[in-house]
């Protein structure tokens, strides 16, 4: 076993697979973040909206259909749907994925940034209006900002489950040309020549690496968050 | 001056308020007491529309903020098809108008001058919500304060985003009225470092901020430990001595008798009986009124 573990720590062309997985791994799962907490925000907002203001239905009917959809099917069949149906354009292949995690990752999103303004006191909300403040100011300046603070800890969940979920790019191809496309698409590349457990335990420790610094990062920006509440 | 016309107010099928019709004039401290669940606080949070009422309108200042409420129109009523079709089964106007507001016979669709003439109406008296707050100050039970602004911020939030002074303005008198209420030292901290009876008089001092004509309290020391409700009552009477316009909602006998200019006992969502402090606590007539002083006195 720490034969095997030698080899593939020493081959130069093993360790370029998985340094090129480790920072596609990255990569993908950053531009999917992104997508997922602009279109979570969104869909958050315009569902909360919708309490309020009776233009907002329609565009909140959508959003609950986009939630209920996503939410109710796999992502390995999103992956499927979006790779070899909706964007079976040669050379997109790289976007459709992105796209795919960065769709599954809003709806989850939207849902815990809902919560997150659902728990902030009602209180809040109704001191700024009686102020005179406008509903959408109150949100922007007091509703919001507390309620990221509660969020933070949910989102960071959900970052950490889509970076493991992109281990299943696999699904529709490890590669394009000579790009291998993750951790574990670099892993299943290796398997074949020297067997499963040495590139599977460098794949989990890689993918350990990332998600650590992840938590590392999330606990800083709460600690930045939580400023207001030290007493 | 707030006047509230035959307000009802449902939560679900549960009626909360029922035919509320009173006058809040400038200058005047007005008291709602009564038992829990009468619908005290529900009344006075119906006065800036923190709650909207089922049926029945709110004035302030002669501007109309809630929908136009037809039973309130006869005028409007008589522009109804149901009145239309009333006269033409030979009743007179006046009878047709008030069986109609006896028997709450107006329909969701009543035609188009109908329709037409109580949007006309509705656009000629109304202002917008967000303006008529401003001079209303209000004052919540659990204060409300703003938990992710510091003190000072809580207190311009409002006068700066609505670009009613500028910064420089809105801090000098935050701190003006930090230093009447001797909290100055307060001004940069988070709300979560003070105790209850701080945080209702910055609150108090909050709404103040907005240099308001009005204000409201929904039982403001209800919150409070026994031994803060002395300074945040002190401050309100420091209030109403300023010729303040104040609505207070609260359990306060005391206070009510020593500050009230007319106390409005509530029982069952309406107003059940009406007078002077004195009338009310020396000389109560209700049964309904006299129990609840015996127990609360």
């Amino acid at each position: 076993m720490l034969e095997d573990l030698r080899t593939v720590l020493s081959s130069p062309e093993y360790m370029g697979y998985f340094w090129q997985g480790f920072g596609h791994t990255i990569l993908i799962s950053l531009i999917a973040v992104a997508i997922g907490l602009v279109l979570g925000f969104i869909v958050a907002i315009v569902k909360i909206a919708a309490t309020q203001n009776k233009w907002m239905k329609i565009p909140a009917f959508l959003c609950n259909i986009y939630t209920t959809v996503v939410r109710g099917t796999p992502v390995a069949v999103q992956l499927f749907l979006m790779v070899f149906v909706i964007m079976a354009i040669p050379g997109v292949k790289p976007a459709a994925i992105i796209l795919t995690f960065g769709i599954n990752s809003g709806a989850y999103v939207s849902e815990n940034i809902r919560a997150g303004i659902l728990s902030v006191d009602k209180g809040q909300m109704e001191a700024g209006r009686s102020l005179g403040i406008p509903w959408t100011q109150t949100m922007v300046r007091i509703v919001f900002p507390q309620a990221i603070k509660n969020v933070i800890p949910a989102i960071g969940n959900e970052m950490i489950a889509l970076l493991k979920e992109t281990s299943i790019i696999n699904l529709v191809g490890a590669t394009v040309g000579q790009l291998t496309f993750d951790i574990n698409a670099a892993a299943s590349q290796i398997i074949p020549k020297v067997g499963y457990l040495a590139p599977t335990i460098v794949a989990a420790c890689l993918y350990l690496i990332i998600v650590y610094a992840m938590v590392l990062i999330i606990k800083l920006v709460e600690g930045r968050l939580r400023k207001s509440d030290r007493r | 001056m707030i006047a509230v016309k035959n307000l009802y107010k449902n939560f679900g099928k549960t009626p909360v308020l029922k035919a509320v019709s009173t006058t809040v004039e400038k200058g005047e401290k007005v008291v709602i007491i009564g038992p829990s669940g009468s619908g005290k606080s529900t009344l006075l949070r119906c006065m800036n529309l923190l709650e909207d009422p089922t049926y029945g309108e709110v004035w302030v200042d002669g501007k109309l903020i809630t929908p136009v409420d037809p039973y309130l129109h006869p005028d409007l009523i008589a522009l109804s098809s149901t009145c239309r079709r009333l006269c033409a089964e030979g009743m007179t106007e006046e009878d047709a108008v008030a069986r109609i507001k006896r028997e709450d016979l107006l329909r969701k669709f009543e035609g188009a001058a109908f329709r037409k003439a109580v949007r006309s109406r509705y656009k000629e008296n109304y202002l917008d919500i967000n303006l008529v707050r401003r001079k209303i100050g209000m004052v919540f039970q659990h204060f409300n304060l703003f938990n992710n602004k510091t003190v000072l911020d809580n207190m311009t939030l409002a006068p700066v985003t609505l670009k009613l002074k500028t910064k420089a303005e809105a801090e000098e008198r935050a701190y003006a009225l930090l230093r009447r209420i001797g909290l100055e030292d307060k001004a940069n901290v988070y709300p979560s470092t003070l105790s209850g009876g701080q945080k209702q008089r910055i609150a108090i001092v909050r709404a103040l901020a907005m240099e308001p004509e009005y204000m409201l309290f929904d039982e403001p020391t209800s919150a409070l430990d026994p031994e803060m409700v002395g300074e945040v009552l002190e401050l309100m009477k420091e209030l109403a001595d300023t010729g303040m316009t104040m609505v207070i909602v609260t359990h306060e006998m005391g206070f009510a008798r020593e500050v009230g200019t007319r106390v409005l006992f509530m029982a069952d969502g309406a107003i059940a009986e009406e007078g002077t402090p004195d009338e009310i606590f020396s000389a109560p007539e209700s049964p309904r009124l006299r129990e609840f002083l015996s127990k609360v006195l």
